[in-house]
């Protein structure tokens, strides 16, 4: 009963109480010392100079997406941030070119399916691979990592000719199946599994529960950041994935994630960009809303301030 | 079938060619069934315009069920999957770099014994063009469409600097000369660094990449040398540039963008023209010559699956699509250049039309995919100052002749 | 610190044997997965980098033949070159850049949440709408030239075009290296931290002698997720040289050279060869890197 109380980040009490020191040296008492406060403010404010210009480097595509998505052809050739003439027509046209509505609850299925049953099978896998003995375990471990080495341009073919074989190309069924579980999510499962204290574990069994409940109960709770970033990761990729969907849904363009929809705008000889930017900026919306809502995991912006010690 | 052969006939005599086109494909009536008819995408204009073409082939054959399947981006490695898993759409678009590898592979249909039985006339056809879907003799496919090289000129920038559009490579080069201080950067040309426009200048100084037989290579001669030697040398001598030289994905864009006066580029340029830049009027001119006329020819072909259940409608479908009425509907807008010499060209494409007795199709041999890697590379270490042309020509001639084993 | 065992009543290797079977149990849906979808077609390859393979099936057997001309055949090893250049240059570079990103961001400083975002936005963003953007402002009279005085293509001079792809992808990716790094930063104990404060420890000491180390199996996840996510570069160098690994084979990446044999020239066996030796390269490094900080297990 004690596992129950403990928090979906125990340790994160730290990272607050780091965070809220006036200066930013851990450890050193703040007074005493004239002109210590003086550099202290002048690290901080280069500090925050350069996040501050890091992060608008790193932002300036999401506006320029956005402003050439604002322009018309003509003019979405040129530099200038600011369109001369604003105009939702690329909007528009967006949402009238195809079947918008439908293309996007596609990509929200496929998504919310393929991110769940990551979760749940990287972790139990990955919880295996770390804390669970069985003969073979590093071998196939070993294995797991091997499946990340293969390019996709090399699976193309066999695995489209097994698809075709077991008649899964053009339903949601061959797409689920070959994205069931990724490497990367049982691999980032593991480590984090391997960086919990045996403590946990140790306490469980001295209650009598059996493996499953131990990881259920006691060690899932406890995987809150990773389990965070595998759900970011895999909607991410899932929302994004071009390459798989092309493949298997090819002939029945009723199940097109945004993606397919949005190359349409990308032809051989021609490309429109404010069409294009209009749909990627649309596209971007739910992924950003996922990420803003699962990061706060990876920081106690709830105060886990109770946990101390 | 009287009917049919009614319509055609009336047709036909309607525009004065006088000569019948009685049963090119099975009637109406006989045919019937599902075919998948797999295409890319290269604008949406265009992409409507296939489906106005589809439906009036509907409409015409309403037994044939035509399921249309668009595979853009992607269409190579999607077509490649198909035909490995056996599961290839019945009539498609070959794109004229890959029709040699996919007859040699066996996964494209020889149309002969169609044409035969169904006396279907392949004379209208410009003979280079069909020439690049035939191989020993056997054809693989009919030319849907097509494209040479054009020289166009920005007209405000030649009036300014008081130059015709120039005719041979001595004009040209004078040409730029005078235009050099109109553009920005300097460079009044643009000039690809690749060979699918390098050729043609090598044709037009008389020489070949391989020989007619297609056993050995013979590109480093001095007839090749001489025009590569131009054709960097402009660039060298900062009278041409390249498109990154120049800021520009391609040189349909230093076009538009008014960086260059003077580039080489096919019918494409029109629409992407019109959409992007409407205010820059240009002038669609023959390409030039030296020793000879030569130019590039870009197309590609419809054809018919080897793996085909329904080769009959598959048939039908491609043979309407690439006939005279057909090619008519899919040509008229002026988005595309007909194949056939029996079909006008809309007025300002006549010119395009009438580099065809010279247009070489950009093609060589199977297995040339690499080789013409390896040729782009070369040259551009070439432009880059870091190889002679003799070098690259030597290093391109063994390459290609490997390929030719 | 052995696990007290006081509920086994049948004898030690019975419990071993229960627990060995739930094991196979917990992995057996990811590793049939894994196996059908992966292992099969890495197997496929093997088997058919034997032969003269084309669209349709086998032409011939040819032994060693495929395996034999790789070794002769420079394209390859250039592609070879380009890739390990490649992956030298950004691992370091998104590794350090990631952490850095992800210790900034776990600090409670102010409008974190806005960095934590601005930060993972290249991350976000399709590869489209970013590889776009940086062919223009890296173009010949793009922003950066224009802000440096030059005019040098870079994407179109083979001095420069691998370079810039490769801090286009640090660009890109340092924000999914943070998200590692974050998950990993939580795992901590809050013990150690209020350890080194009791014993006066300063921030780079803390960090550099404590928190660093203690990130081992977060820095097996990223090295290891960074160096194959490398030494598979395709899409970039694909869009950027237009599919040719130019200009002057600056760009010809190993997946590159596997891509234009298999989808160009329809050669699948002689491409196969060439994955599979892709593959054992990949498979080295990997092995590499878990014999140097991937056994290690914290709390063992």
């Amino acid at each position: 009963m004690a596992t129950e109380e403990r928090s979906a980040a125990p340790h994160l009490g730290a990272v607050e109480q780091l965070g809220e020191e006036p200066d930013f040296t851990v450890g050193t008492p703040p007074t005493g010392i004239p002109g210590r406060a003086r550099t202290e403010k002048a690290r901080r404010v280069v500090t925050y100079a350069v996040l501050l210009a890091v992060s608008i480097l790193f932002f300036v595509p999401f506006l320029w997406s956005v402003s050439t998505s604002l322009k018309t052809l003509p003019e979405s050739v040129g530099f200038n941030l600011i369109p001369e003439h604003p105009t939702l027509n690329a909007y528009r046209q967006a949402f009238s070119a195809f079947n918008f509505d439908r293309y996007f609850v596609n990509s929200v299925f496929l998504a919310t399916v393929v991110t769940l049953t990551n979760l749940v099978l990287a972790s139990i896998g990955g919880y295996a691979f770390a804390r669970i003995r069985f003969p073979g375990r590093e071998v196939l471990f070993l294995a797991v990592l091997a499946t990340l080495m293969i390019p996709d341009q090399l699976r193309l073919v066999p695995l489209f000719i097994m698809l075709t074989n077991a008649h899964l190309i053009g339903t949601y069924q061959g797409y689920f199946a070959i994205n069931l579980v990724h490497a990367t999510s049982l691999f980032l499962m593991r480590q984090y599994f391997l960086t919990i204290p045996k403590d946990f574990e140790e306490a469980a069994k001295l209650d009598a529960a059996g493996y499953f409940k131990t990881f259920s109960r006691v060690m899932l709770p406890l995987a809150g950041p990773a389990l965070a970033a595998v759900t970011i990761l895999t909607f991410q990729g899932t929302w994004n994935d071009f390459y798989w969907p092309l493949i298997i849904f090819q002939e029945d363009p009723s199940k097109f994630p945004l993606p397919l929809g949005i190359s349409h705008f990308k032809d051989l000889y021609q490309t429109l960009w404010p069409q294009l930017m209009a749909a990627s900026v649309i596209t971007i919306l739910p992924i950003a809303v996922i990420y803003v809502f699962f990061q706060r995991y990876f920081v106690a912006g709830v105060a886990a301030a109770g946990v101390k010690g | 079938m009287v009917v049919v052969a009614a319509v055609s006939a009336a047709a036909v005599a309607a525009s004065g060619q006088g000569r019948s086109e009685r049963s090119v494909a099975p009637q109406a009536t006989q045919v019937s069934g599902n075919i998948t008819f797999a295409t890319w995408a290269s604008n949406p204009i265009e992409t409507k315009l296939l489906d106005r073409f589809l439906n009036a082939f509907r409409k015409k054959y309403p037994k044939i069920k035509v399921n249309h399947l668009t595979f853009e981006p992607g269409y190579p490695d999607t077509m490649l999957a198909r035909f490995a898993a056996r599961k290839a759409p019945d009539a498609f678009y070959v794109n004229m770099d890959l029709a040699l590898d996919w007859t040699k592979q066996g996964v494209v249909q020889d149309l002969t014994p169609y044409i035969q039985k169904y006396h279907y006339s392949t004379k209208p056809f410009f003979p280079k063009l069909l020439s690049a879907f035939q191989v020993k003799g056997k054809t693989y496919g009919f030319p849907k469409d097509w494209s040479p090289l054009g020289m166009e000129t920005n007209n405000a920038l030649l009036a300014k600097a008081k130059v015709k559009p120039p005719q041979t490579w001595a004009q040209l080069k004078s040409a730029a000369q005078k235009l050099k201080d109109d553009v920005p950067g300097g460079r009044p040309i643009c000039l690809s660094n690749n060979w699918d426009r390098l050729m043609a200048f090598v044709y037009q100084n008389g020489g070949t990449f391989i020989n007619a037989k297609k056993t050995k290579s013979t590109v480093n001669t001095k007839a090749v040398k001489g025009a590569v030697d131009y054709y960097v040398g402009l660039i060298k001598q900062k009278l041409a540039g390249t498109p990154a030289q120049l800021g520009v994905d391609w040189c349909g864009e230093a076009l538009g963008k008014q960086k260059a006066a003077i580039v080489f580029e096919g019918n494409w340029v029109a629409p992407y023209m019109k959409d992007t830049f409407p205010s820059v009027k240009y002038k669609i001119n023959p390409m030039v010559r030296n020793k000879r006329r030569g130019n590039l020819a870009f197309t590609n072909s419809y054809s018919i699956a080897k793996q085909s259940k329904n080769k009959p409608a598959a048939w039908t479908l491609i043979a309407y699509l690439a006939s005279r009425p057909g090619q008519k509907i899919w040509t008229g807008s002026g988005l595309a250049l007909p194949t056939r010499g029996d079909v006008t060209p809309l007025a300002r494409f006549k010119v395009l039309v009438r580099e065809a007795p010279y247009a070489h199709p950009y093609q060589f041999a199977p297995k040339f995919s690499k080789v013409l890697d390896v040729s782009n590379n070369e040259l551009s270490a070439v432009i880059e100052g870091k190889k002679s042309s003799q070098d690259m020509l030597k290093k391109i001639q063994q390459t290609a002749n490997d390929a030719l084993k | 610190m052995a696990a007290v065992r006081t509920d086994r009543v049948e004898g030690g290797r019975s419990a071993d044997v229960r627990e060995a079977l739930v094991g196979y149990g917990f992995v057996a849906l990811p590793m049939a997965v894994f196996i059908a979808f992966f292992i099969y077609p890495i197997g496929y390859a093997l088997y058919i980098s034997f032969f003269d393979w084309g669209i349709l099936g086998k032409f011939e057997s040819v032994g060693l033949d495929n395996y034999t001309r790789l070794f002769h055949d420079d394209l390859f090893w250039r592609s070879i070159k380009n890739t390990l250049y490649y992956t030298a240059g950004v691992v370091p570079a998104q590794m350090a850049l990631g952490l850095l990103m992800a210790l900034a961001v776990n600090q409670a400083i102010r409008g974190r949440a806005f960095f934590r975002a601005a930060f993972y936005f290249p991350s976000l963003a399709g590869s489209a709408a970013i590889t776009a953007v940086a062919l223009y402002l890296l173009s010949s009279d793009g922003l950066v030239n224009t802000i440096l005085g030059t005019d040098q293509p870079f994407f179109g001079d083979s001095d420069t075009a691998l370079q810039s792809i490769m801090a286009l992808n640090v660009w890109t990716t340092s924000g999914t290296i943070m998200l590692f790094y974050l998950a990993a930063l939580q795992s901590i104990p809050t013990d150690v931290y209020e350890a080194a404060a009791i014993d006066g420890a300063g921030l780079w000491r803390t960090f550099w002698k404590i928190t660093f180390p203690l990130l081992k199996p977060g820095h097996f996840l990223v090295a290891v997720l960074s160096v194959v996510g490398c030494l598979k570069v395709f899409d970039q160098a694909f869009i950027a040289s237009g599919g040719t690994g130019g200009p002057n084979y600056s760009t010809l990446t190993a997946v590159l050279f596997l891509y234009r044999t298999l989808f160009g020239d329809f050669e699948f066996g002689y491409a196969a060869a060439a994955g599979i030796a892709l593959f054992f390269l990949i498979f080295f490094f990997t092995a590499v890197q878990r014999l140097l900080f991937g056994r290690a297990e914290v709390g063992h």
